[in-house]
């Protein structure tokens, strides 16, 4: 038996395949682009021929992310902040906090557990500290995202970088350039600012131990360290981070699967 | 097909009935040659007002007006054209816009030019600085009641309630010159012996939510119920009306009907209703089977429902008490205190907080109730944020993911509940 996961997010599509016993067994991921429905197939697609089965042997299907409700294959959705924790506490049981920073949101999740939701907090219709904002410095650099955390990590002076506007950080960046800045002092600054931004967000759902970073930014070695420099704390942190939500919502989908078989023996037998 | 219920649907279709005569009768008023006062809702004193013989206006009840039919955006442009920062109050700036445009509701008719300006709450600086606008663009005279902040946890001193008091009978003597005629008492106190009389069955109503199912949503469908209290106490209108709607409730508790299908969680609701997407807004709710069975912006205009009534032996300083008592008037701790009251006595299973861009009155310190009922009082609390009249502030994915997210968790819970 099979249960998939299929995550819509702002940027990116991502998929899970698990297998009865729980293990991943394939991972989809494609740019979400214009096109969710053609986004969510395609990465369901890729995921079955990872795990070399075809997409009908999937039992149940759960949607999640801001595009779950367009998920064609999906039984069910599921809200990304509750497949997050399902997620986390699943590859680190420890968790009890998750810090999920995505293409467009931040939130901070509280959880028990069992991976059940207690509490959580987002940012508020501003993509300030969120991946956008280093998408966007990237940009101003000349580097891909994937590169910003490396260098970040080479910085010998981190410097303080006080705007918080996805938008105004750009010029503030070409400011600090142009005073003759080092680009991994700069970019340190920008990993620091949305820690800090982060670490607001945690505490108003208050941090205990363990906390698990979670969402595609978490594959950035430059933010796990800014993080757990300002949360004085380790920081779980996964190759599979940003596949977090579409993991939490296969959870779920094999759980749903194997209550509707256990609900079909006892119809059977009575 | 013949409904079996007699009394379904009236409350709606009365005070629709009501509100259609009460601006028909508010255009004409300037023909007749009859004065028009300007007030807020917030422990107001239409009452009072009436017996000096003026026509209400309530700018907050056209903004709201205005944002549920989908006209508050164009409005607040205007304003914005015109200077006001994108920080001022969705309120303030659909009153402005809708001024600049001629005064024309959306349901067509045209609001009469204030005679006075009467700023019955202080406590909003916002409402102060309103009124100093619309005092300065149509010429009017304003009249400020300083009604003090509540700081205990006792309600308002007798120094208070005397301050208050005090001010109202000068407000009469300005009322008597700018209408140019008399006070009438026997009409003000006739009017009050109305009002505590609909504010007996409005407390009747809303506690109706006790039961389960809770036979109203004490929150979207009393926002409607509340706009007669709040606009035309003390007239038989206003009293006919409670009556119908006290019917209407009975009957469905006879019923067992309820405001959605099924009533699977009780929340008590905090802040003002989203208007220019109301219908979205509790549709986000309804699909969870979520029934708000006690509301702190049902009481906007004054809080009956602890005790207080107006007295028709002591009509003025019995308004004083009622302005004193209104609730942005009361401290942090009086509105936890009240919220938690309500999830007690009502059988709630979580606080949601509504908290809205414009209005500062309501959202300063709501981060810290959130936190309150959390921590201290382990009350599944979920913070939602939008705005009453500005649809520009209503980001409805983040909306929908939010209260998605909450009562997944809380339907999550009960069912591993001791597990």
């Amino acid at each position: 038996m099979y249960g998939a996961g299929i995550d819509v997010g702002s940027t990116q599509t991502k998929c899970v395949v698990l297998d009865g016993n729980g293990e991943i067994v394939g991972r989809g991921l494609r740019m979400t682009g214009a096109d969710v429905v053609k986004a969510s197939e395609q990465v369901l697609e890729q995921a079955c021929a990872e795990a070399g089965i075809e997409t009908h042997e999937i039992v149940y299907t759960i949607g999640t992310g801001y595009g779950r409700f367009r998920v064609a294959t999906g039984d069910d959705q599921v809200t990304e902040i509750s497949c997050h924790a399902k997620g986390a506490v699943h590859l680190f049981p420890g968790t009890r906090t998750i810090l999920d920073i995505g293409g467009q949101d931040t939130k901070a999740i509280k959880t028990n557990a069992r991976g059940e939701v207690v509490d959580f907090c987002m940012n508020d219709k501003c993509a300030a500290g969120t991946g956008r904002f280093l998408a966007a410095a990237a940009e101003v650099m000349g580097l891909d995202v994937s590169e910003i955390g490396p260098v970040a990590l080479k910085s010998t002076e981190e410097l303080k970088i006080t705007n918080v506007c996805t938008v105004f950080v750009e010029s503030e960046i070409l400011n600090q350039l142009s005073r003759g800045r080092k680009r991994e002092d700069i970019l340190a600054g920008v990993h620091r600012s949305i820690a800090g931004r982060s670490a607001s967000l945690l505490r108003r759902v208050g941090v205990e131990e363990e906390l698990t970073f979670t969402g595609g930014v978490a594959r950035n070695p430059g933010m796990v360290a800014a993080v757990e420099r300002r949360m004085k704390m380790k920081v779980n942190a996964s190759e599979d981070s940003q596949f977090m939500g579409a993991l939490g919502a296969a959870l779920f989908a094999l759980e749903r699967a194997m209550a509707g078989v256990r609900r079909k023996e006892q119809e059977v037998q009575g | 097909m013949n409904s079996p219920y007699q009394h379904q649907g009236s409350g709606q279709k009365i005070q629709k009935q009501l509100l259609t005569d009460w601006y028909r009768h508010l255009e004409q008023a300037p023909e007749r040659g009859e004065k028009v006062a300007y007030l807020f809702i917030s422990g107001n004193i239409g009452e009072l007002l009436q017996a000096c013989g003026f026509h209400l206006v309530y700018p907050e009840v056209n903004a709201l007006q205005c944002g549920i039919k989908k006209v508050a955006g164009p409005n607040i442009l205007a304003a914005e054209d015109i200077g006001y920062s994108g920080d001022v109050c969705g309120y303030v700036k659909n009153d402005i816009g809708l001024m600049l445009s001629g005064n024309r509701m959306p349901h067509g008719t045209t609001l009469p030019k204030p005679d006075l300006l009467v700023c019955n709450y202080a406590g909003c600086a916002t409402y102060l600085r309103w009124f100093e606008a619309l005092a300065e663009f149509y010429g009017a005279e304003m009249v400020v009641i300083d009604v003090p902040y509540l700081r205990g946890t006792e309600g308002p001193t007798a120094e208070e309630v005397r301050y208050v008091e005090r001010q109202l009978r000068e407000l009469v003597a300005v009322c008597e010159r700018v209408a140019g005629r008399e006070f009438d008492p026997a009409a003000y106190r006739q009017a009050i012996d109305r009002t505590v009389r609909s504010e007996d069955l409005w407390v009747q109503i809303l506690e109706s939510a006790r039961h389960r199912p809770s036979p109203i949503d004490a929150y979207f469908e009393a926002v409607f119920f509340m706009a007669p209290i709040y606009t035309m106490r003390g007239t038989q209108g206003c009293l006919d009306y409670y009556q119908a709607v006290a019917k209407e409730v009975e009957e469905r508790i006879q019923a067992g009907m309820g405001p959605v299908a099924e009533e699977k969680v009780r929340i008590v609701m905090e802040g003002p209703p989203a208007w220019p997407h109301f219908r979205k807004f509790w549709e986000m709710f309804k699909k969870w089977g979520a029934v708000t069975v006690a509301s702190t912006y049902s009481k906007v205009g004054g809080i009956w429902d602890l005790g207080f009534r107006h007295d028709p032996d002591r009509p003025f300083e019995s308004m004083a008490e009622y302005m004193l008592g209104c609730y942005t008037n009361r401290n942090w701790a009086m509105r936890s205190q009240l919220i938690r009251g309500y999830l007690e006595d009502y059988g709630a299973d979580a606080l949601v907080i509504h908290s809205v861009k414009s209005c500062r009155s309501f959202s300063v310190g709501q981060a810290d109730l959130r936190e309150q009922f959390i921590r201290e009082f382990e009350v599944p609390t979920l913070f939602i944020e939008s705005d009453l009249a500005d649809p520009r502030y209503f980001a409805e994915a983040q909306m929908k993911n939010r209260i998605d997210a909450f009562f997944e968790a809380l339907e999550h819970r009960r069912l591993t509940a001791g597990v």
